[in-house]
């Protein structure tokens, strides 16, 4: 019996030593599976926009847009995140929405700025989405929900139109599973704390919009397609809490008021 | 990694045969078992359950083959459901998971290999005993005196 757990004991430690030293070559590297994904990804996510460009209106007024990019350059700037990749854009829609593209397209509706009661719960919002780019997220859905062959041939223009509209709508007005959805929501309250801005508002602007999508359900796509707003509300406050932020007084600055006047404006 | 023993009798033609088919058995689950790991038992188990009455020779090495599925089923089962939740979950594909898929594919390749011999060797009506799992089946395995001709 000694005999043979020695031979056992052996023979798993083969099998796992065979494994530990494979697994000091880079796999991913060998293969290019990195270098494809990226590629496919640039491709899908400049198609995406492509046809979200022609069928919305893009605003590209700077006195508009400098506001929210200062705003993004600090989010990058204090959590190292390097701001060039981020491409983004601002769609004038009601829809009270904001989501991630591949390839690193952010794009907010100008809905989204007139629900945010101050600039903390925009900065939320968009840490989020910055959160879903910064963890992979948005390849993540689309390779279990679509197929990475599809994606491919998609990326290579072998994907006919109806399909890369049917993707584009599961990325703009579905959430991602809860545990992504979670993820993103701790990530943003520590690019926020990082920032110096406070986290809570993001959180009272989830309790809040949750109320009001029971009114309004298709307007509020942020958070009608974001399930359980209260209780994913609940875990910010209480990440926020073992975060240790200190809140400081300090008021909005007045371009967010410059900025929701601008945009109320269009 | 495979030996070959003397056997405490010299099996009959039609015993050596049987004795063989329990690998050739196993080869088709090795085959179906890679991608889902149950059918390597199951097939193996069946072939064994429908001998067990057989004589010593062949009872014998029915279990070895059985027993030998048993060996690689955790770490092809881990390998099975690591797959699914790359397919399901968040989890990414990463250089630990090609370097375990391949080191279970050597291991299977090997066993694939080590089953093929067996039976070949098995057929010609010579005893074999295979690293670990033979020293387990001697355990398993008893003679049976109204069994052996």
């Amino acid at each position: 019996m000694r005999k043979i757990l020695i031979e056992l004991v052996i023979s798993v430690s083969i099998l796992l030593g065979v494994w530990v030293l494979l697994s000091q070559v880079d796999w991913m590297k060998l293969f290019n599976i990195e270098q494809t994904t990226k590629s496919t990804e640039a491709k899908i996510g400049d198609l995406f926009w492509d046809l979200l460009s022609k069928s919305e209106t893009e605003i590209t007024s700077v006195s508009v847009v400098s506001p929210i990019d200062s705003m993004l350059s600090l989010i990058c700037t204090k959590n190292k995140i390097d701001r060039l990749k981020i491409k983004f854009h601002l769609l004038h829609k009601d829809e009270v929405n904001a989501f991630a593209l591949p390839n690193n397209h952010l794009v907010v509706y100008t809905g989204l700025i007139n629900a945010c009661e101050n600039e903390a719960e925009l900065y939320g919002v968009i840490c989020h989405e910055i959160a879903h780019m910064e963890k992979n997220h948005v390849m993540n859905k689309l390779v279990k929900e679509m197929g990475l062959s599809i994606l491919i041939s998609m990326s290579t223009g072998n994907g006919n139109s109806e399909m890369i509209k049917g993707a584009l709508k599961q990325l703009s007005s579905s959430a991602y599973d809860r545990k992504l959805e979670t993820e993103a929501d701790l990530t943003s309250v520590d690019y926020m704390v990082k920032a110096g801005i406070d986290p809570e508002p993001f959180a009272n602007f989830l309790y809040r919009l949750s109320d009001e999508s029971k009114n309004l359900p298709q307007q509020i796509y942020w958070i009608s397609t974001h399930p359980e707003s209260k209780a994913r509300a609940e875990k910010i406050i209480e990440h926020i809490q073992n975060s240790g932020f200190i809140k400081a007084e300090k008021g909005d600055s007045l371009r967010f008021e410059g900025l929701k006047e601008k945009v109320g404006g269009l | 990694m495979i030996s070959t023993e003397k056997f405490m009798y010299t099996p009959s033609e039609h015993e050596a045969e049987k004795a063989s088919n329990s690998y050739i058995m196993s080869l088709i689950a090795i085959m179906g078992g890679l991608p889902l790991p149950i059918i390597n038992l199951l097939a193996t188990l069946i072939f064994y359950l429908g001998n067990r009455k057989s004589t010593y020779f062949v009872r014998w090495h029915c279990t070895q083959a059985l027993l030998s599925q048993f060996f690689l089923l955790p770490f092809n089962s881990a390998g099975f459901w690591w797959t699914i939740s790359i397919i399901f979950t968040p989890e990414t594909l990463s250089s630990k998971y090609i370097a375990y898929i391949i080191t279970i594919l050597i291991f299977n390749l090997i066993e694939f290999v080590g089953t093929i011999y067996s039976a070949i060797v098995t057929r010609k009506g010579q005893h074999i005993e295979w690293w670990v799992i033979g020293g387990l089946t001697n355990l398993i395995c008893k003679s049976d005196e109204k069994n052996i001709d």
